[in-house]
């Protein structure tokens, strides 16, 4: 408890970090969104359309200030905030021939205001066009629906809890292996090239305390700050989800999960596992550094082997299956996700909890093997030839 | 009397490179041995295979007649062991690095206790005891460190160094308290060292290692008269052809 620094950077700032952040992200997008739909934009028409019901329709919406008036891409490009709309040929004489009258919109749309403002424009002019059509369809005596044989239509069966469960299912998993691992890893490196680094770890190993309690009094300290901080990070971004819902105007009492009670004990216990997997092999690994610096440039690559594996569990048409159910970390990612979605069966997760207790002890084991290694407990680099254990 | 420590033809080898070859010792309850040898000689190695750091590649240690490799916890905890490899938490305090290890030898609770206490006087650590260890002198740091190695009260200490980095005074306080360790309280200690006149004045014998092999085994008379020299430095010298 007095190393204030990690429980600050381990549990204490994630907790509060997601919902300053979301909270903050979310008053500054709501405060930009308002400033953009209060200023006004101004939208040169064409001359040739002062006639049509183009002026009146794009002046029907107060934040558009429209004039009348010949402009050209220069003036446009120079002139803040400006939209222009021209027509190609005679706007009248088109459409009476039954032809297809093209209006140009033209602006810098690479303008966050004015590609906005540039959609606002078409669907007001979309609406000028289908009620054009159906004046046309009338002329002839054809009923509105003979321009759209078909109208297709979706009705999605999945109650809202099952929709939630498919976003979880893909992104959760993901985010709760980074929390693991970083969880993990600086809490393994503190106490194993930190505590080389420090000097302290020859005097552990001059007592008469077994090399294995040492390794499990370490190994369950790194666990214990992995897990305390992956579950702080995901309540914490839970809540901070449904604070940048509700400050969205979202319904939050209406978000609610479809996980089963058995759906609950299979993910904790995957949780469990895939956290004694990270702890341990956050362990193996800094402990072949002899100091803490030399072990943060183990940090990256370790995490894209951490990353690859739960990124590839978000591609469309991954699924748990035999080969999948081998890949550490992948298969622990897919049946997280299948409990979320609801689509997992009973041999599946068996097969997940046995394969990942068997990568959890392989990691333990090189932990231990690693740890045993008298470079390591002389403080000295671990020389790989000399990799063998200790009683 | 059975000896406290013994290396029976002590040997370590790293690859190709032979560290220790046949080194054999005894020391004996109320004894101080002066380990001697250049940089690099094999004395930290031979030390760490007393301290079951480091497992021989050919002969014995031995703690209190506990065979260091058969028996190691039983014979670490016969054993109070400091190099100048062995730093302290910082953050903890004297008082609770004391505890801890005391803790890990499973001192009765009553017992560390007093214990504790005593040492707190012996190297007058009270003034500084509630101190985090990080914000300790470098002479309050090696009071604390010595006492943590003595906290279980254990029949042999191998001090490797000890007096290294200290100020006169630091450095007579611990020669005066290893001197009162080994005569009053009848441990048998290792005292391993570059400083000679301190071997001079604090030891019964003296073990010298060059090359990894043993130099010499006796006292210093006998040091002095294998050698035909009048000092331990020119002996020391001499065996290791300076």
């Amino acid at each position: 408890m007095r190393d204030k620094r990690t429980l600050y950077l381990v549990i204490l700032l994630p907790f509060f970090l997601y919902p300053a952040l979301f909270f903050l992200i979310g008053k500054v997008g709501q405060s930009q969104a308002g400033k953009m739909q209060q200023e006004k934009v101004t939208v040169l028409i064409d001359p040739a359309l002062e006639q049509t019901p183009v002026p009146g329709l794009i002046g029907s919406d107060p934040s558009f200030v429209v004039k009348v008036q010949a402009f050209d891409s220069q003036a446009l490009t120079e002139e803040k905030n400006t939209i222009g709309i021209r027509v190609d040929g005679n706007y009248a004489a088109g459409l009476a021939a039954n032809e297809s009258v093209i209006l140009r919109i033209t602006g810098d749309f690479s303008k966050d205001l004015l590609d906005g403002r540039k959609q606002s424009i078409t669907g007001l002019l979309n609406k000028l066009n289908q009620s054009l059509l159906e004046e046309r369809l009338q002329g002839v005596k054809l009923p509105p629906t003979f321009a759209q044989p078909l109208l297709i239509q979706e009705e999605d069966l999945a109650k809202p809890s099952q929709r939630i469960g498919k976003v979880l299912g893909t992104y959760a998993p993901m985010l709760l292996m980074l929390f693991i691992f970083t969880g993990c890893i600086y809490i393994a490196i503190d106490i194993t090239a930190g505590e080389k680094e420090r000097r302290t770890l020859q005097t552990l190993f001059t007592t008469p305390v077994n090399v294995r309690e040492i390794i499990a009094g370490k190994f369950l300290a790194v666990a214990c700050v992995g897990l305390a901080s992956a579950l702080m990070n995901l309540f914490s971004l839970v809540f901070a989800v449904l604070l940048q819902a509700k400050i969205m105007g979202g319904n939050v009492s209406a978000i609610s999960l479809a996980v089963s009670a058995q759906g609950w004990v299979w993910m904790i216990t995957l949780i469990v596992l895939s956290t004694v997997f990270l702890a341990a092999l956050s362990m193996a690994v800094s402990l072949l550094a002899n100091s803490y610096k030399e072990s943060q440039s183990y940090v990256s690559p370790l995490m894209m082997l951490v990353l690859i594996p739960a990124v590839m569990a978000q591609m469309p048409g991954m699924e748990l299956t035999m080969t999948t159910a081998l890949v550490p970390v992948l298969n622990i990612c897919l049946a997280i996700g299948a409990i979320f979605k609801g689509t997992f069966s009973l041999p599946a997760m068996v097969l997940v909890v046995f394969f990942a207790l068997l990568y959890g002890l392989l990691a333990l084991y090189l932990a231990s093997h690693i740890f045993g290694n008298e470079n390591v407990v002389t403080g000295e680099k671990v020389n790989w030839k000399l990799l063998r254990g200790r009683g | 009397m059975p000896a406290s420590i013994e290396a029976r033809n002590l040997g370590k080898r790293f690859g190709e490179v032979h560290a220790v070859q046949e080194v054999s010792f005894e020391v004996h309850p109320g004894e101080i041995v002066g380990l001697l040898g250049p940089n690099g000689a094999g004395k930290t190695t031979t030390l760490r295979m007393l301290a079951g750091l480091l497992a021989p590649t050919a002969g014995e240690a031995f703690i209190n007649q506990h065979s260091v490799q058969k028996e190691p916890l039983v014979a670490r905890r016969a054993l109070g062991f400091l190099t100048g490899d062995m730093d302290l938490y910082r953050r903890l305090t004297p008082v609770e690095l004391l505890t801890y290890f005391g803790q890990l030898y499973e001192v009765p609770r009553p017992e560390l206790r007093r214990r504790i206490d005593e040492l707190v006087e012996a190297f007058g650590i009270g003034d500084f005891k509630d101190k985090h260890c990080e914000k300790l002198s470098t002479g309050q740091k090696q009071r604390v460190s010595i006492a943590r190695t003595l906290v279980h009260d254990p029949a042999v200490v191998v001090l490797d160094e000890p007096t290294t980095g200290l100020d006169i005074m630091a450095s007579e306080f611990i020669l005066q308290f290893i001197r009162r360790m080994a005569r009053e309280n009848g441990k048998a200690v290792i005292f391993s060292t570059h400083h000679l006149d301190e071997v001079e004045r604090l030891c019964d014998r003296v073990v010298i290692i060059h090359k990894g092999r043993l130099q010499h085994h006796g006292d210093i008379d006998s040091a002095l008269a294998a050698t035909n020299q009048a000092r331990l430095a020119d002996a020391f010298f001499e065996m290791v052809q300076f």
